[in-house]
């Protein structure tokens, strides 16, 4: 069982308090009737399923109910780095 | 039998205890192992060998014993598949083995043909042949372990979660210097110190026979302990007759305790825990695991009393008890020197029989020459003599080969054979650290070609290795190496201490420096010569296993089932992998080892439940309405953990007459049923229109307070999850009400896009399905009712119109009223401050009277809203329909600005496709068949063309009713189709059937107005 810090509840809590929620970055298309149908397939079923860190998206679900962002290692199941959504945006705009 | 008292033994002379095994009665002392006192009776055999049928003795003396598996005690109390090794002796214990080793076995009845009977065999004969379910039972009685229990466990465990800086696996010299280093250089780091026995010190205590030092060290060491635990604010846990038995991510590691060992728990009234589980978070884990020894390998050496080297100086030493009287050691390493001079100093003879080239004439050797004791050097024991127990062994000289390929056996065989007596033969083949819980999570092997055996990889992030675990063997340097350890370990933790490093003494006794491996083919290749005792794996099926193609070790332990069973292969899995790289002329190295996983030692069930049992089980939710369906004699079923009424039974009525009686009601009067359960999310902030917009198929932007809307809503595959009816209350505030089951979901669902996709949007969810009950008053009399329950609001069916809310008093209750339908029917929703639930139930329950007001539960709901062929998620859709496959096109709105979530979805030709199963009605050219849900419809060639999804007897069409999912079925209408089903005593039938529309009952909506 993992142990995850919620960057809300700045804790680390354990895993059966989280439920995963895919893939993190995977953005919503704008215009989803402007794509093909192989594009939209592409972002409803494909997945990069790396092996290495996989940026993934969590959510505390018997806890404070937030979505946020986990850096986890699909080799050793190592948390390298969690964030909140509102962190990376301010990252990636800096 | 038991020897004179030794001043280090822990049996206490002065407490006798009585016991029963196999049926007979014995007498132990307290201090004693279930084992130690059998061998103190002169017991020889514990079970019967699981292919053969062969009568087995105890080999080790704790969590190794492969042979010695009991049952204890009976009834609620009954455990099965302990070691005997392990169940500390109490008064009254009882106990029998998991195989009668004095039952008449026909395995062993039919011992000449063993021969035949090589791995394998079962398959081959029974499972190939087609007749493994007539033989499986019997085969599966005699398998060798304990019957399953029949009875409730009446033991009480508990679950404690523990969070520790430090935790320290094993006991013994290693540990206790580990836990003590840590504790006293560090002035904040908490450790938990946790031993498989019941006292620490595991193997140290051999060396009390023969060495003060060890005595006074042991002793002292155990006192500063104690004190750390004793003190305010300790930060020393000792968990005792406690296994750590798991390894998982993140450092999450599960320990199993024995509470009160030694002690019968079959005393009335004792309700504390028998075990419990601590589930352990930490930072840093020291092991200290230590090794087990393996045996040594000849021809028929599972003969009782064989044993291993460690475990009969442990019985001597510790209990006083010795298995034989002229006992022989043999072996490839010091430790049966060890047990040769520890007999000696409780005045037991042994000879010793050693594998390695005379002529070594080391300090221990000296020693036991000197205490007059006969030692062999250079010859091998070729087989054990006996029919079930050892009466002697056949030895030879050997010859030691200058160079032979790196990983094969120096020796051979060369010269007469001799014949020795004995009736105790111990043997040690060399050590196998215990690496089991280092690979649980990711840990690595690798060979080591001193010890002859797997070591845990070196390095490895918040981990330390010490004492025997890290291959090292004499005690001094066990505790030098822990204290190093320890230091490395507050190291990683950020504590920077100075510290001078611990030499090793690196001493001359040697048990971790073996030859290559110790047995040449000529002796593997002699039948009998068994490897896994526990499931009767011999080097010739190893030898058949590779001649057959299964040459991976993995692929030879499952061909063999080496390794598997209780026992998961602790004493015979490095000479298995040994054997095979033997037959397989490789280095071991490149064998390897099969997958270690949890769990190490064998979980009681109730120990993984621990108090989650019973009404505990499961949460389980109640309605503020529960006990009015209670006093009316409701049967209930669980939807989303809710116990909601699923039908009132008056009577003595069965479910189908209560629910016939039920739906007559509603249909022709006046129903009543408790709604609360349905998920309720109040939704608020301007932008609250836009997200229902964006994920319901169909349009909210004008949809006026005062109103209420189905809806239908689907992921981004197209697929259905969920549905229901949403209520503006203005234009920033809406009600939305999700299916029972799937509110937890549509809540996660709708919070995922706020707060991953939608950020900006101005919008706020709260679950609020706990804050309000539901009364759903229901029938062609509903509006009279309402209008005698509520006076401030004006129910004329031109100005309250079906989809429309209205708030009003009911019963001086301030309620929302809800118009909606899933009957056809008219019928109003109270909804009420959840606390006043119970009150309007009652009073609606009173003032209905006079219509005759019937409540009715889910199995009602069920039919009414079927015989309207309204669909209910997750029953007749399964994850994999659209709303198109549902016939609902109407309700995909064509216009909406944002491309709501699945939209683009249903564009995909995949969707488009008229084969897809779509939902149609099913009417039985019988119509008083009732079709079981489920069912398949079958094509002319038998291959299902779809199935049955509901299906119900309509008490108002006075016929069955079905919906199904059929391929291609909105263009069937009216088409015959064929469904399979199981009739009691008549077997298949196929029921011939009417694809029709999916609403049987009141097909132009003119019921919901109701009367007047």
């Amino acid at each position: 069982m993992f142990s995850i810090h919620c960057p809300y509840c700045k804790e680390p809590r354990d895993q059966n308090e989280f439920s995963p929620a895919g893939e993190a970055f995977i953005a919503r298309p704008e215009n989803p009737e402007a794509l093909s149908d192989e594009e939209w397939a592409d972002y409803v079923f494909y997945r990069t399923n790396l092996k290495g860190d996989h940026w993934e998206q969590w959510v505390h679900t018997s806890g404070c109910r937030k979505y946020f962002l986990v850096k986890r290692s699909t080799i050793n199941h190592e948390v390298i780095e969690v964030a909140t959504f509102e962190e990376i945006d301010s990252e990636n705009a800096s | 039998m038991r020897i004179e008292k030794h001043s280090n033994s822990l049996i206490d002379y002065n407490q006798p205890l009585s016991f029963v095994f196999n049926n007979k009665a014995y007498k132990g002392f307290k201090g004693d192992t279930l084992a130690s006192a059998l061998i103190a009776n002169n017991v020889l055999y514990y079970a019967r060998s699981f292919k053969y049928g062969r009568k087995r003795g105890i080999i080790g003396a704790g969590v190794e014993e492969p042979n010695a598996l009991v049952s204890l005690e009976i009834g609620g109390r009954y455990t099965p598949n302990m070691k005997a090794t392990e169940i500390m002796l109490y008064d009254g214990l009882s106990a029998v083995s998991s195989s009668n080793p004095h039952s008449i076995d026909f395995r062993a009845m039919i011992k000449p043909l063993h021969r035949f009977m090589p791995a394998g065999f079962y398959y081959k004969t029974f499972i190939k042949q087609k007749v493994w379910s007539i033989v499986e039972d019997r085969l599966r009685s005699l398998s060798g372990f304990s019957k399953a229990p029949s009875e409730i466990d009446e033991d009480v465990y508990d679950h404690i979660f523990q969070h520790t800086e430090v935790l320290v696996i094993g006991g013994g010299a290693a540990g206790m210097s580990a836990a003590l280093e840590v504790l006293s250089s560090s002035k904040k780091a908490r450790v938990i110190l946790v031993d498989e026995r019941e006292n620490l010190g595991g193997e140290l205590t051999n060396e009390f026979t023969t060495d003060q030092t060890a005595t006074l060290w042991y002793q002292e060491t155990k006192e500063r302990l104690l004190k750390y635990r004793d003190e305010a604010g300790s930060r020393l846990k000792i968990l005792t007759s406690a296994t750590a038995y798991a390894w998982y991510d993140h450092n999450y590691i599960e320990v199993l305790q024995t509470i009160g060992t030694g002690q019968s728990m079959i005393q009335e009234g004792v309700q504390s825990a028998r075990k419990v589980l601590h589930k352990i978070r930490t930072k840093e884990v020291i092991l200290a695991t230590g090794a087990h020894e393996r045996p040594m390998l000849f021809e028929t050496n599972d003969l009782a009393n064989i044993m291993l080297s460690q475990s009969v100086r442990r019985y001597v030493n510790e209990f006083n008890v010795v298995a034989g009287k002229e006992i022989v050691l043999y072996g490839n390493n010091d430790s049966i020197y060890n047990t040769a001079i520890d007999l000696r100093k409780h005045n037991v003879e042994s000879k010793v029989i050693d594998v390695r080239a005379s002529g070594v004439e080391s300090d221990i050797v000296l020693e036991a020459r000197n205490l007059g004791i006969e030692v062999f050097q250079g010859f091998a024991i070729l087989k054990a003599k006996g029919k079930s127990r050892v009466t002697g062994i056949e030895i030879s000289k050997v010859e030691m080969q200058a160079k032979p390929p790196h990983w094969k056996s120096k020796w051979r065989v060369t010269g007469d054979t001799q014949t020795l007596n004995c009736d105790l033969l111990a043997t040690s083949g060399g050590f196998n650290p215990v690496v089991h819980l280092d690979c649980h999570c990711g840990g690595k092997t690798y060979f080591d070609e001193n010890s002859q055996s797997f070591l845990a990889q070196k390095d490895r992030k918040n981990r330390q290795l010490c004492g025997a675990v890290n291959s090292i063997g004499f005690w001094k340097d066990a505790i030098a190496d822990a204290k190093n350890k320890a230091q490395l370990t507050l190291l990683s933790l950020g504590e920077d201490n100075e510290v001078n490093p611990q030499e090793l003494t690196n001493q001359s006794r040697n048990y971790f420096n073996v030859d290559q491996f110790f047995t040449p083919l000529e002796i593997l290749n002699k039948p009998k010569v068994f490897i896994d005792l526990q499931n009767d794996v011999t080097t010739l099926d190893v030898s058949l296993s590779i001649r057959e193609g299964y040459q991976s070790i993995e692929h030879i332990k499952r061909y063999t089932a080496m390794g598997f069973g209780t026992d998961q292969g602790k004493t015979g899995n490095i000479n298995g992998i040994a054997v095979a790289a033997e037959f397989l002329d490789a280095p071991m190295s490149e064998v390897g080892t099969t997958t270690f996983r949890p769990a190490y030692t064998g979980v009681d069930f109730g120990a993984m439940a621990g108090r989650e049992l019973g009404d505990f089980f499961d949460p389980q939710r109640f309605t503020t309405i529960h006990d009015s369906h209670v006093n009316s004699g409701a049967e209930f079923e669980v939807v989303g953990q809710w116990y909601r009424p699923w039908y009132y039974p008056k009577d003595g009525e069965d479910m189908h007459q209560a629910v016939n009686r039920e739906c007559r009601a509603v249909r022709t009067s006046l129903g009543m049923m408790d709604a609360s359960t349905l998920g309720k999310i109040d939704i608020q902030g301007k932008d609250a229109r836009e997200l229902l917009s964006r994920v319901y198929t169909n349009a909210w932007m004008k949809l006026a307070p005062g109103s209420c809307r189905y809806g239908l809503m689907c992921n981004e595959k197209g697929m259905i999850i969920d549905d229901g009816v949403s209520t503006c209350i203005n234009d920033n505030h809406f009600i939305m009400t999700t299916t029972t089951g799937g509110a937890a979901s549509v809540y996660s669902t709708l919070e995922m896009w706020l707060q991953t996709e939608w950020s900006h949007l101005d919008v706020h969810l709260s679950s609020v399905t706990d804050q309000f009950s539901t009364v759903a008053v229901v029938g062609p009399n509903a509006r009279k009712l309402m209008k005698k329950l509520c006076s401030d609001v004006d129910f004329d069916s031109k100005n309250f119109k079906f989809m429309q809310w209205r708030p009003g008093t009911v019963c001086g209750v301030k309620a929302r009223i809800m118009r909606i339908s899933f009957s056809g029917e008219l019928a109003y929703e109270i909804n009420i401050e959840a606390n006043f639930g119970r009150f309007i139930w009652d009073e609606v329950a009173r003032e209905g009277k006079e219509w005759n007001i019937t409540p009715y539960g889910t199995e009602s709901m069920h039919v009414l809203r079927a015989e309207k062929g309204f669909i209910i998620v997750g029953q007749d859709t399964d994850g994999s329909m659209t709303p198109m496959d549902v016939n609902m096109n109407w309700i995909l709105a064509k216009n909406k600005p944002f491309s709501y979530i699945g939209r683009r979805s249903f564009s995909i030709s995949a969707l488009k496709s008229e084969d897809r199963l779509q939902l149609v009605g099913l009417l039985t050219k019988d119509d008083q068949v009732v079709l079981p849900e489920g069912a398949h419809i079958i094509n002319n060639k038998g291959v299902s063309v779809g199935y049955v999804t509901s299906s119900y007897y309509s008490p108002a069409l006075g016929r069955s009713i079905a919906l199904a999912q059929l391929k291609g079925g909105l263009s069937k209408m009216s088409e015959t189709v064929l469904v399979k089903i199981v009739q009691e005593k008549q077997g298949l039938k196929e029921i011939p059937c009417e694809v029709s529309s999916s609403v049987f009952y009141d097909t132009n909506g003119e019921k919901v107005d109701g009367n007047e």
